[in-house]
């Protein structure tokens, strides 16, 4: 009975275009715009030239070199930081307000200005450029008072110097890397939507469909067994293509931790399986409003585990911390970030028995409200 | 007569609304029992409650002797259901659909599959096999809803207005489907609106209104109660007060009614009305298109016994 | 009458969906603004700093740790919450002093420091000024071997930094704010207004349901007519009630020419999202199918068209593909209010070409949608 139970359920619901739609593709639509949308950030790729003005207020030996070193940034090239604009200061202005340039930089007596029309990445680049070679100049300029005669050397020093920083970082998250993980948990949770249509199927209160299996002379629980184990196993083979695809198509690297990366993914699985579980025993609507809420839940759930900006699972995690302790996405999210982030395993076992203890619960009011076999109404 | 189905002083209310009311009745075996009444006057409600679907405040239930449980897996067997509402998987096959229900009752797959060929000849869906749901039209759809709820060939069958919105062809299909269950041994019980079909069909009815029997028996015992034996129809006839007066003063007559140049007599009793009308009609030279004379129906019935019409 | 009446009726079937919406919208947006004000501002707060030193607390190692006091926010941790700590990002970047880095750096070893960052725009301002620091006390020490001469050397050099001029007089942070907001309500309003209209739409136009509407007295033009209007009526509500939240949770801004732009502009966009909500509820008939197509479509254009990712930090190629969408035309528009300063014809230009290529979006899918309506 298990067996033959089994092979319909995993059809039908292998044949839901809208289930499979919602646990197969979408995941994998959205894992291919994360991609997109978030793959410059990661590669640090060649910046972008842009234009600035520079204005020549003061000539003087010292505003010459500045030149010349705003000049070699601007040759064309590999090398090319700036598209530069020599003008007035008025002309700079100008320029300025109808944003023909980011900024402008003024050179003058002793250190040169800047002056930047808003705040943005290329014009933390144009201050950061402007003070290197400001330190540089006056690093020359003691150099020559001290020791003239070593000069070429030193230039040589300068040139070659790297300071002797060692970065033991753990394991940085990546922006990427946290929107993979809460897409993967949000698969995990889309689970839930599969397993409430496996339960429904043999409610007799939900559905016609179960109405006929409720007359019928099997054991309701190794019915709803059965049909869930479907439901387990068609959301296993999603989320094995949700690795697949992100492995192979979208190179995301899930380091040398795989094993308990897929391991979290399993039981997440089945904190979303539990979830449709409840929802589809405790809830007497629809169940169109059913999917609805699982759907909802999931989403909610990764808005505040972090998925739209990691600040917002930091904020939750510091100020209510009580939210994200009973918010599944986020058990199988910080047990993904702890992996990543800790050598020790303590955290991320923490998160593997809180999703154990989250579906126990689950399961369990489940099958408070499922032992009861006859119904008010139907 | 052995009886199969014993239902004992069942009540069932719905929001304060009582859906069945102190109901008791029996079903003896190879009978086809009709259940009858008008729409929401829980016909449905009875057969959902002796399926143990239903909770119920009072009553009890047996079957086979033994008190109906959800576990009784025994009894549970034995019982094939064909519910209201089409009750199918769109994403299954005609027939991948009546194997999945008819296998959560025979385990045993060569058997099953003779029983599957034998439900898709009897509901006439032989060449639909490979079809989908939603490729079928409203009367095939139907006849595959009958075909998952009889194909493990269970002893006791309950259809639930199986007929609703069916063409006619799937309709005589339906019909004659169940007449070869019964031969084939097994006991029906039969719920419908459609009078006709109960006429046809059932050994024994049971007529239900708001949650009460109103009347059981045999078709013939059930038309006595009407308490009319016979009424004579006249179309197109034009009849002055006097004539109608003369007709009223006939024997046996009990009633007339005329209107829209239409004339309908009713008669207690009595024999050879029919042609002691039509002689009298000869005698007054009273012009007609059409005449005929009908027994009751089982809606004579039903009006006579609550005032009011079968079908609303 | 009938048929808005119906419409409300429908619309009040899926008042949950629009409440989430909403919901999501106050949440993240709110909750958003808040966070990422330090997130990428050009005067960002200084960075927080927590130094570990086992050298003794002289010298160079002293200097060191008071140029980073001076330069960063030094907080105060135990040893074995370091790790947490950078988790939270309550602290941006760790500092490990070994033991004698004093001695050893004065011999010219070039001694290591050992740090752990969060890897963000705060760290990465952090590792700079540290950079900065022992790359000119190497390179000094070079002219000076004396350790109080050589720091003097340092921390002239140090003190000597560009003039930074902001050139503008706009509360460039309540407009970064709304621009956040406005391109937000990007996935809102098209998601909204796409699955609203095509649940109603979807309803009206079951074939049963068309074909009775044909057989009814009602002229069927006027019939669709009616039924555009009652949707228009919806998106409008949706996009006052997104207006209305914009001025709770930016405020003052709002009542300016820059808060006019973010207005029209979404009025605009409203218009264009349900263009595109009648052209797919043309195509779609199926209701199952709408909940799927409304979030690819809502959430790849906010993906690719800069919503919640900005446009700059977008691979070109995306921004590429971003020019056929109309969402990238609404938030480019954004974006330019966020740092439009004069306001004249010449800086109004981009905004006005923006808005065109909305309209005639708009126009286009109007007339795709009523184009395949007429075959059917």
């Amino acid at each position: 009975m298990f067996i033959h139970n089994f092979k319909y359920a995993f059809k039908t619901l292998f044949k839901n275009k809208v289930l499979i739609f919602w646990t197969f593709a979408f995941p994998i639509i959205l894992g291919t715009f994360f991609y997109m949308a978030f793959s410059d950030i990661e590669e640090n790729e060649k910046l972008d030239v842009f234009a600035i003005g520079l204005v020549e207020d003061v000539i003087s030996e010292q505003n010459t070199m500045f030149k010349e070193a705003f000049e070699s940034l601007s040759e064309e090239g590999e090398n090319q930081l700036f598209d530069i604009d020599y003008v007035d200061i008025d002309e700079a202005k100008a320029l300025l307000r109808d944003k023909d340039i980011e900024g402008y930089v003024v050179l003058q007596e002793g250190v040169p200005t800047v002056v930047v029309g808003e705040n943005g990445i290329n014009e933390t680049i144009l201050q950061f450029v402007v003070n290197e070679m400001i330190e540089k100049n006056i690093l020359m300029k003691d150099y020559f008072q001290y020791k003239p005669d070593e000069m070429m050397s030193f230039l040589e020093k300068v040139q070659s110097f790297a300071v002797n920083i060692k970065d033991v970082s753990n394991q940085n998250m990546s922006y990427t890397m946290v929107e993979y993980y809460t897409l993967i948990a949000m698969v995990c949770l889309y689970g839930g939507v599969l397993s409430l249509h496996a339960m429904n199927q043999n409610l007799a209160n939900m559905s016609n469909k179960g109405k006929r299996i409720s007359v019928c002379p099997n054991s309701k629980g190794i019915l709803i067994l059965s049909s869930l184990l479907a439901s387990f196993v068609i959301q296993l083979i999603g989320l094995g293509l949700l690795f697949f695809y992100l492995i192979c198509f979208l190179h995301v690297d899930f380091g040398d931790r795989f094993f308990f990366i897929f391991l979290l993914a399993i039981v997440g699985s089945l904190a979303g399986l539990s979830l449709g579980v409840i929802i589809s025993s405790t809830i007497k609507q629809n169940e169109d409003v059913k999917t609805g809420i699982v759907i909802a839940f999931t989403m909610l759930g990764s808005f505040l585990s972090g998925m739209m900006g990691i600040t917002m699972k930091y904020i939750i995690d510091k100020n209510v911390p009580i939210i994200n302790y009973l918010n599944p996405v986020n058990m199988i999210t910080d047990g993904f970030y702890s992996l990543y982030y800790y050598d020790s395993l303590n955290r991320y076992w923490f998160n593997v028995i809180s999703l154990f203890l989250f579906t126990g619960g689950m399961l369990i009011i489940s099958v408070l409200f499922l032992r009861r076999q006859k119904y008010d109404s139907i | 007569m052995k009886k199969i189905i014993e239902v004992e002083h069942l009540t069932k209310t719905y929001r304060q609304k009582r859906a069945v009311d102190d109901l008791s009745f029996q079903v003896y075996e190879g009978e086809i029992l009709g259940l009858l009444g008008p729409n929401g006057s829980g016909k449905s409600t009875t057969i959902n409650c002796i399926l143990s679907l239903l909770s119920f405040e009072h009553g009890s239930i047996k079957i086979f002797g033994e008190k109906m449980h959800p576990n009784n897996y025994a009894v549970k067997r034995n019982i094939g259901v064909v519910f209201q509402d089409v009750a199918l998987f769109d994403e299954l096959t005609v027939y991948d659909n009546i194997d999945y229900f008819c296998g959560l009752y025979i385990k045993d797959k060569t058997m099953r599959k003779e029983y599957i060929l034998d439900a898709l000849k009897l509901v006439g869906l032989e060449e639909f096999v490979k079809f989908y749901p939603k490729q079928l039209s409203g009367g095939l759809l139907r006849r595959l809803n009958i075909a998952c709820g009889i194909a493990h060939k269970p002893k006791i069958i309950f259809l639930d207005e199986p007929t609703v919105a069916v063409d006619p062809q799937s309709r005589n299909n339906i019909l004659s489907g169940i007449e070869h269950l019964r031969k084939n041994g097994a006991t029906i019980i039969y719920t419908t609106h459609y009078m006709e079909e109960v006429e046809i069909l059932c050994d024994r009815i049971i007529i239900l209104d708001k949650g009460k029997i109103i009347a059981s028996g045999t078709s013939d015992n059930l038309k006595s109660l009407a308490n009319i034996e016979e009424k004579i129809t006249v179309e197109d006839v034009d009849m002055s007060d006097k004539k109608l007066e003369k007709i009223k003063d006939l024997k046996n007559v009990e009633n007339v009614l005329y209107c829209n140049n239409t004339l309908v007599i009713t008669y207690k009793k009595g024999k050879n009305n029919l042609p002691t009308f039509i002689d009298f009609l000869k005698s007054e030279k009273i012009n007609y298109q059409k005449i005929f004379s009908e027994r009751p129906t089982l809606n004579d019935v039903f009006l006579e016994l609550t005032g009011k019409e079968l079908r609303d | 009458m009938i048929v808005f009446k119906t419409v409300l009726k429908i619309l009040n079937r899926c008042k949950m969906p629009i409440f989430i919406y909403t919901i999501f919208l106050v949440f993240f947006g709110g909750f958003n603004m808040k966070t990422q004000d330090d997130a990428l501002g050009f005067n960002a707060s200084k960075p927080d700093v927590f130094i570990v030193n086992e050298d003794i607390d002289k010298g160079i190692t002293k200097d060191f740790i008071l140029y980073m006091n001076e330069v960063s926010h030094i907080v105060s941790l135990k040893k074995e919450e370091v790790d947490d700590a950078l988790f939270y990002r309550d602290v941006n970047y760790v500092i490990y002093i070994p033991k004698d880095f004093g001695k050893d750096f004065m011999l010219g070893k070039n001694p290591q420091l050992l740090v752990k960052s969060t890897g963000d725009y705060q760290a990465s301002l952090a590792s700079m000024q540290v950079e900065k620091y022992m790359r000119l006390a190497n390179l000094y020490l070079d002219i000076n071997k004396n350790e109080d001469a050589l720091l003097a050397l340092v921390h002239e050099n140090l003190e000597q930094q560009a003039d930074i001029v902001l050139a503008t007089t706009l509360d460039t942070s309540s407009l970064d704010k709304a621009t956040f907001y406005y391109n937000f309500t990007n996935y809102c309003i098209l998601a909204g207004c796409i699955y609203v209209i095509c649940l109603v739409l979807s309803s009206f136009r079951k074939d049963v349901i068309l074909k009775r509407t044909s057989v009814s007295g009602m002229n069927i033009k006027k019939h669709s007519w009616y039924l555009m209007i009652s949707n228009s009526v919806f998106s409008l509500f949706l996009w006052f009630i997104y207006v209305l939240l914009s001025f709770l949770l930016i405020g003052k801004a709002m009542f300016s020419f820059h808060g006019l732009i973010y207005i029209l502009n979404s009025l605009l966009f409203t218009f264009c999202a349900l263009s595109i909500a009648f052209f797919i509820s043309s195509l779609v008939r199926n209701k199952e199918a709408v909940n799927g197509i409304v979030n690819v479509i809502a959430l790849g254009s906010s993906f690719l068209c800069g919503a919640f990712v900005p446009a700059e930090f977008l691979p070109k190629f995306v921004i590429n593909i971003a020019h056929i969408l109309p969402s990238y035309w609404f938030i480019q528009t954004n974006e330019i209010v966020k740092s439009l300063e004069v306001i004249n014809f010449s800086t109004l230009k981009p905004i006005l070409i923006n808005s065109l290529v909305l309209f005639l979006f708009s126009l286009l899918f109007i007339g795709l949608s009523l184009k395949k309506n007429r075959r059917v």
